[in-house]
């Protein structure tokens, strides 16, 4: 079974390869695109360069994993042992992940000079997220049996958490790892972006300024592979570790009751001074220069007092929803529809959820300069990029979701001959809801950073061009304004979708919803 | 392993009782009880299901705590006697850990309750219990009756003043539930060791304990209070027997009606 898929999946990658080259012979000299056999013969002349590269990009995203899980282990516990700091320090968590990269980059950049510090930070931020919530879901996932056992000896919270969760967690938190590897590529390249001296992602910026076509998708296809790598190493050392590896739900974490808008109100009030706070103090503590450390209090200065401003912020912020919503949208449905076609179909999905999982890791917004040099710098090829960019986990989602329709409820339906439809209609979507949205929120904040990292690498417009802009000639009142602005709008986003899923939830999968 | 008789508590109720929730999800789980067990005694609460049993007996751990009412054990809180390593419980499933060995579940049981490590008397109750030689397999590797033999031998082997046994062996087909009600009972019984134990077998209850309590269905409130003479009696198939087994199933049969 395991093997003809294995070969099922090699045919249909040299399929593609075939497919790839026909299409590269019909457009010779395209400006456009490169067959493998271009991208082939340009690694093959550039061997030193390249290996140099990935070796550069690797080291940064090494530490970049390294440092960022090791902060989401730490936050993931903390919210185990004292766990009424949980809403806090989830919501802080999901703000910093919020934070678009492409602005952060360049102000790191200037923090650390040329060094690696920025492609590692970014890295770090790029995976602690998804490390964080698989964590909070892993240490909490015991049965109740073994959490008294402790109990019964009259131990704490610490002693449960060493010798039970710990443990216990393990599967989650490589599931985790494995998503964070590419995602730790990823960062590391767009800190390589900001004005590294090397690695991949300088090698994708001076090939694209030169319109040199193979170099670039050589450049991409290498990413890809490597990236695709090590979620494979990962997952190969963690299947050797752990019998079951865990199917990872983000579920959002239980709520008592109903809370009404006044207390949330409160919340949320409380939580943005908190942000504020930390803000300002961080930047104090350090002893951050104010001419590119903005505090709060200088933004807020900067936008009640500049029209101007406030009325380019909002004009790049626009243009930049406008294409962030119908990328979004699109890239969720169609995920999701992918996967409910597939499922009433077994057989292809069996086919299709491997190459899925590959693709997952491939680090799409690196392959924007290609698509928009085929599609254009109009909308459309910025909706696809982020359409692409959040097709993929989705897709993957919601396959292992509709694979986890109870037995009996699916024997129940079969001994009514209900047909496929209405087993699909009755049972298996509700019970693909929570992975969907598990991935909804998730896909928030990699629309934003697909979003902003398309425009300002490739078309030249919206926020992630007014953030590269601003950060060139040194505006940093306006490069802050624009983060506050992307953080605050995502981290809105996220906690939108938040509640819509717990309203539909507590209809659809009661179960879940209480955790 | 160090014997030393009467090392048991006594178990004192004080018109303890457990109501769950509020407003209309509450579920009064236990009537006001009042108890006292005796130290170096098996009391056997038997009872409809879903009756407060487990309930009862989480109390009395410092598992949960009561809406009402104190709980004594010896002259210590629940909760006292828990942070001295002093009680034990044993839950319905084994409840193992899957990555540990045998071995290592055991000497769990000697961690948590803080005392030091000492592999011989792991491996001379592993004996006891007869799993010789399966020390270092993994629970997956077990049958689900000696699975049950390794969660008893990790609730013994700290040398608890109170063991609670919570339907030990609900889980295990009933020619070895019967194997397990003859050879587990002593270890904990010789030592004195003060012993709470719920169970749904009438025939369990009158083999391993000196003392039945008949619960009510909810909240469970005690209907019949039988002594069992653990000298004469637990012989099974003698008229003897079949007496008190009768007794209690009649005082069951009365609740559930
Ligand atoms: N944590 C809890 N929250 C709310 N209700 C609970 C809780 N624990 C138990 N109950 C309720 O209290 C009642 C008694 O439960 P308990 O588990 O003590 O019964 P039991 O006699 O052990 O049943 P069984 O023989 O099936 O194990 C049940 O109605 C149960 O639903
Ligand atoms: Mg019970």
């Amino acid at each position: 079974m395991t093997r003809t898929r294995g070969i099922h999946g090699w045919l249909s990658a040299l399929a593609a390869l075939a497919l790839w080259e026909i299409v590269a012979q019909i457009y010779p000299n395209s400006f456009v695109i490169a067959g493998p056999l271009d991208v082939l013969r340009h690694m093959a002349e550039n061997t030193g360069l390249l290996s140099r590269a990935v070796t550069a990009t690797l080291h940064n995203a090494a530490w970049g994993f390294l440092w960022g899980n090791l902060g989401a282990i730490i936050l993931s516990c903390t919210v185990i042992l004292l766990p009424r700091s949980e809403r806090t320090i989830s919501l802080l968590a999901l703000t910093v992940f919020c934070l678009p990269l492409v602005a952060t980059g360049p102000i790191l950049r200037v923090l650390y000079g040329p060094g690696n510090g920025p492609q590692i930070a970014l890295a770090a931020l790029a995976v602690y997220y998804t490390t964080y919530l698989a964590l909070v879901v892993g240490l909490r996932a015991i049965p109740q049996n073994w959490s008294d056992l402790t109990r019964i000896y009259g131990r704490g919270r610490m002693t449960e958490l060493f010798y039970i969760r710990a443990r216990a967690s393990l599967p989650y938190l490589i599931a985790g790892l494995q998503i964070a590897a590419p995602a730790a590529i990823l960062g590391a390249m767009i800190g390589e972006f900001t004005g590294a001296d090397r690695g991949l992602g300088v090698l994708t910026l001076r090939a694209m300024r030169s319109l040199d076509v193979d170099a670039t998708w050589a450049l991409a296809s290498l990413a890809a592979t490597v990236s695709i790598l090590v979620y494979g190493i990962i997952g190969w050392i963690g299947r050797r570790l752990v019998a079951h590896p865990a199917s990872i739900l983000m579920t959002p974490p239980p709520v008592q009751g109903r809370e009404n808008w006044s207390r949330s109100l409160g919340k949320a009030v409380a939580l943005i001074a908190l942000v504020l706070v930390l803000w300002h103090s961080v930047m104090d503590i350090f002893d951050l220069n104010r001419f590119f450390a903005k505090r709060p209090l200088d933004i807020w200065r900067y936008l009640t007092t500049n029209d101007e401003a406030r009325s380019t912020l909002r004009t790049a912020l626009t243009e930049t929803s406008a294409l962030t919503v119908p990328g979004y949208l699109a890239g969720l449905g169609l995920g999701a529809g992918l996967a409910i076609l597939l499922t009433l179909v077994p057989a292809l999905s069996a086919t299709v959820l491997p190459a899925a999982i590959a693709l997952r890791s491939v680090p799409i917004i690196t392959t924007a300069p290609l698509i928009v040099l085929a599609l254009g710098r109009g909308a459309a090829g910025t909706i696809i990029i982020v359409a692409v960019m959040i097709f993929f986990p989705t897709l993957i989602a919601c396959l292992q979701g509709l694979r986890q329709t109870p037995g009996q409820i699916i024997d129940m339906f079969d001994s009514y001959a209900a047909g496929r439809l209405r087993l699909m209609r009755w049972a298996r979507i509700p019970a693909m809801l929570p992975a969907f949205f598990a991935s909804a929120r998730m896909a928030i904040p990699a629309a934003f950073l697909a979003v902003t990292t398309t425009e300002w690498l490739a078309t030249g417009k919206g926020i992630g061009n007014l953030m590269a802009l601003t950060a060139t000639t040194s505006n940093y009142n306006m490069l802050w304004s624009a983060i506050v602005v992307v953080t605050a709008a995502a981290t809105l986003a996220y906690l939108v979708v938040e509640r819509i899923e717990r309203a539909i939830l507590r209809v659809y999968a009661s179960e879940q919803v209480q955790g | 392993m160090r014997c030393s008789p009467m090392s048991g508590a006594a178990v004192e109720l004080n018109g303890v009782s457990k109501v769950f929730g509020t407003g209309d999800a509450k579920v009064d789980a236990v009537a006001p009880l009042d108890l006292m067990l005796k130290a170096g005694q098996t009391t056997a609460l038997v009872g409809p299901s879903g009756c407060g049993k487990s309930t009862v007996l989480r109390m009395i751990a410092g598992l949960e705590d009561p809406t009402t009412g104190t709980v004594q054990i010896g002259t210590e809180t629940p909760k006292a006697l828990a942070r001295r390593g002093a009680v034990s419980m044993a839950f319905q499933d084994p409840s193992l850990l899957p990555w540990r060995t045998l071995h290592s579940n055991i000497a769990l049981g000697l961690k948590l309750a803080r005392k030091p490590s000492n592999p011989d008397q792991v491996n001379a109750l592993i004996d006891l219990v007869g799993l010789s030689g399966f020390g270092d397999r993994r629970p997956a590797e077990l049958s689900g009756g000696m699975r049950q033999r390794a969660a008893i031998a990790r609730c013994l082997i700290s040398e608890p003043e109170l063991v609670l046994l919570d339907e030990p062996f609900g889980a295990v087909d009933a020619i070895t539930r019967n194997r397990l009600n003859l050879e587990l009972p002593p270890l904990w019984r010789d030592r004195g060791t003060t012993a709470v134990l719920v169970t749904h077998s009438v025939q369990e209850a009158v083999l391993l304990s000196d003392r039945i309590l008949v619960l009510s269905p909810r909240p469970a409130a005690v209907v019949a209070d039988i002594t069992v003479d653990q000298t004469t009696i637990p012989v099974p198939n003698t008229p003897d027997f079949q007496r008190v087994c009768d007794d209690v199933s009649d005082a069951l049969g009365a609740v559930a009606a």
